[in-house]
């Protein structure tokens, strides 16, 4: 299961960026998955739950947008959504699109509450 | 209590694909053209890279890396014909940059016109990881049937090369040449297809000499020349 190893490059990612910001308690990671993305939303949540405790408190939730596939006509410069993934623009018959969203994990923001601010600076 | 929220906006993977498309520079430079291969298990990966590595010989200089769950058979079959380095992932579903450049290191960084990867049987995580190829290829044998395309879009999306395999076996099997082709180019129509038995040679030629074309167009992009670093 790669979606395994996604979540804990995810989770160090987040640790990381939370220290350098100043530190405290992360409450949310919104992530955006694409349909293109080659991940599992639902084996992703698995993962997650399972190992946000390594890191964070297990009351930290995982946000999951799911995003179309979208891409632009090489020719005609129309952006679409991929649906059924028919990578084929709906005005050219032929012709090479470029997908420019639904491709990737991304993540997205982080909520982060600290009940002071000279407390709960992460390591 | 303080909440704040930390805007990021970014592919949690951007730092592994900017240290593929390093690698990948590198490695174009040198005149090395890389080539991952990626299948279901016993596609035939290896049976294609033994042919090919029998048609290269004394002419193209190639080596293979080898991805393997827990066995090193691949590799075994392979090292009498080229350099090879085995990739063990310890059970993980595929290959990631930091092994590759461990695997080119065991090699000894060869100056050599092809270097393959053959990466784990499975036609999902793969396709997520950038191992600094510049010609992906998503093999599929006729004995897996024809709907392959349509259950692993990325796969075959992310792919430039797909080539069909055990091409004898195809009177005894409900696959049709057309169908996958088409299928496949739905989702990616510049597709480039070949068809081969590689066990008894057929196709073979015409699979080697498309990878000698890419491989001077990666020369002509760097203009390097063969074997120079
Ligand atoms: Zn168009």
């Amino acid at each position: 299961m790669h979606e395994r190893s996604l979540v804990q490059r995810l989770l160090h990612q987040v640790q990381q960026i939370v220290a350098e910001d100043g530190g405290g308690r992360v409450t949310e990671i919104r992530v955006q998955v694409g349909d293109l993305s080659g991940v599992e939303p639902l084996l992703f949540q698995a993962a997650f739950e399972e190992m946000v405790s390594d890191l964070f408190s297990s009351e930290c939730q995982l946000a999951l947008d799911i995003v179309p596939v979208m891409a632009v006509c090489d020719d005609c410069g129309q952006q679409f959504e991929i649906v059924d993934f028919q990578f084929q623009c709906p005005a050219c018959p032929t012709g090479a699109v470029q997908v420019i969203q639904g491709d990737e994990v991304k993540l997205i923001s982080i909520n982060v509450s600290s009940d002071n601010p000279v407390e709960g600076v992460a390591s | 209590m303080n909440q704040r929220t930390i805007i990021v906006k970014k592919d949690i993977q951007a730092d592994q694909k900017a240290d593929a498309a390093v690698l990948r520079e590198q490695l174009g430079r040198r005149g090395t053209l890389v080539v991952n291969l990626l299948s279901s298990p016993g596609a035939g990966k290896t049976t294609l890279l033994e042919a090919t590595a029998q048609e290269f010989a004394g002419r193209r200089s190639m080596a293979v890396l080898v991805g393997d769950l827990e066995t090193d058979r691949d590799a075994q079959r392979l090292a009498p014909l080229v350099p090879v380095a085995q990739l063990t992932t310890g059970g993980a579903c595929h290959l990631e940059l930091p092994l590759v450049q461990r695997g080119l290191q065991a090699l000894g960084d060869p100056a050599v016109d092809f270097l393959f990867i053959e990466n784990i049987g499975n036609l999902v995580c793969p396709a997520s990881h950038d191992l600094a190829e510049h010609l992906r290829v998503v093999l599929i044998s006729t004995t897996e049937g024809d709907d392959k395309p349509g259950k692993y879009p990325k796969m075959f999306r992310t792919s430039q090369v797909m080539v069909i395999t055990k091409l004898d076996l195809l009177p005894h099997v409900p696959f049709s040449v057309d169908a996958v082709t088409e299928d496949a180019r739905r989702i990616h129509p510049e597709l480039d297809v070949f068809t081969n038995c590689a066990l008894k040679g057929e196709g073979v030629s015409d699979w080697c000499d498309y990878l000698e074309q890419q491989h001077q167009q990666l020369l002509a992009r760097y203009h390097a020349t063969a074997g120079n670093h």
